[in-house]
């Protein structure tokens, strides 16, 4: 198993999160009409996808931030558990933003169809920069030390490291979807000017 | 660690005594990136002060439409990190992202505030390197509003010939405010 520098590993996760943020802040700029467009029939809406990422974020951050009170001091590197290294690859897109493994999101963060486009950009927004926060905190955290239960089971608990990096890849997986919807609605492709999805 | 650069810096600038500038070149750190590594979003508070070895650097602002306007290059040897949010410790409006991989030094606000609390002579540089650059912001303002095209052209590379190899067009046309067309034009055109 790879090895992380814990440092390295938070600053480049902080980064991933910055990315995100930058592609979120060119959402607000857009028409919010296009943003309620469901691409296809039954294929969520760009504001559908960041709700089913909010409510992830609720149930994550919470979680993160009690395994953070637990923590213990920082250590130099971070080995990843072989269980939360399986489902970062398994949710990380490829280069190039390819998605292989296709999936069907869990019923309870299935999206409603009816939604205000700016309170959950403002929630997307407000949650990426407290993640931020919690990624700042664990740099003084042992990200190897405190498990964190996974949403769909209390009994499979992945290490903080594992948790941060399996949340972000999470997230940067609907973010091609998001960027697939809007280039089939726009039916162009480079939507965002500065954004790369550096994997 | 390589402060050497910087030290080199200091000294063209603002010299300081042999205690103070120990004290100021051993609050640094070395810390690298990849292109398009973004170093503060918008809406974070700076928590850093970059003092840039190598690379290129870009501050900028997302309006409505997609526009983005580009606020402020930096390269070596020069500071950078979002200065105003740095020195209020308010929140960023923009982004500060790397163009090119880059190599820095890098020390963080509370150190920055430690030293200019214990040393008079340190904060006194800091104005006055804070006030060069609020200068040098004023004169711009000067020439986004009061400048033609070929104007802010010839200004910008007079003042920073290099930029033309080192920073992509489009993100020079922006920093001016003009087209990315017209400034195309203004290369082929414009005799310097």
């Amino acid at each position: 198993m790879k090895k992380y520098k814990s440092i390295e590993l938070l600053e480049n996760l902080q980064a991933d999160t910055r990315q995100l943020i930058l592609t979120a802040s060119y959402l607000q700029t857009m028409d919010p009409g296009l943003l309620l467009q469901e691409p296809a029939r039954g294929k969520w809406s760009v504001i559908q996808v960041l709700e089913h990422l909010n409510s992830y974020g609720r149930y994550y951050l919470l979680a993160i931030e009690r395994s953070l009170e637990k923590g213990k001091p920082a250590c130099e590197f971070f080995k990843p558990g072989w269980l939360g290294d399986y489902f970062t690859r398994l949710m990380k897109p490829g280069e190039n933003g390819a998605i292989v493994n296709k999936m069907r999101s869990p019923k309870d963060h299935r999206p409603s169809k009816y939604l205000d486009v700016l309170p959950v950009l403002t929630t997307f927004l407000e949650q990426q920069h407290y993640l931020l926060e919690l990624l700042e905190t664990a740099k003084s955290k042992n990200l190897g030390s405190t498990r964190t239960p996974i949403s769909i089971s209390r009994f499979i608990r992945l290490k903080l490291g594992d948790t941060f990096r399996f949340l972000i890849a999470h997230e940067q997986r609907h973010f091609v979807q998001i960027d697939n919807a809007l280039g089939t609605i726009l039916g162009t492709t480079n939507i965002f000017p500065a954004t790369h999805l550096v994997m | 660690m390589d402060t050497i650069p910087l030290l080199q810096f200091l000294q063209a600038v603002h010299p300081l005594k042999e205690e103070e500038q120990e004290k100021f070149l051993s609050a640094w750190q070395p810390f690298e990136c990849k292109r398009k590594t973004i170093l503060t979003a918008a809406g974070e508070t700076e928590k850093h002060l970059y003092f840039v070895l190598e690379g290129v650097q870009r501050a900028f602002y997302i309006g409505n439409e997609k526009q983005e306007a580009t606020i402020v290059f930096t390269y070596a040897p020069s500071f950078s990190g979002v200065a105003d949010s740095l020195l209020t410790q308010t929140p960023s409006r923009y982004f500060l992202e790397t163009l090119t991989s880059s190599r820095f030094l890098r020390t963080t606000y509370k150190q920055l505030e430690h030293m200019m609390n214990e040393y008079p002579a340190i904060q006194r540089m800091v104005l006055n390197l804070t006030s060069f650059a609020l200068k040098g912001v004023l004169e711009r303002q000067i020439e986004l509003q009061c400048f033609s095209a070929e104007e802010k052209f010839k200004s910008l590379l007079k003042r920073s010939p290099h930029v033309l190899q080192s920073i992509p067009h489009k993100y020079l046309a922006s920093y001016l405010g003009i087209d990315a067309t017209t400034f195309s034009k203004l290369l082929g055109s414009v005799r310097i």
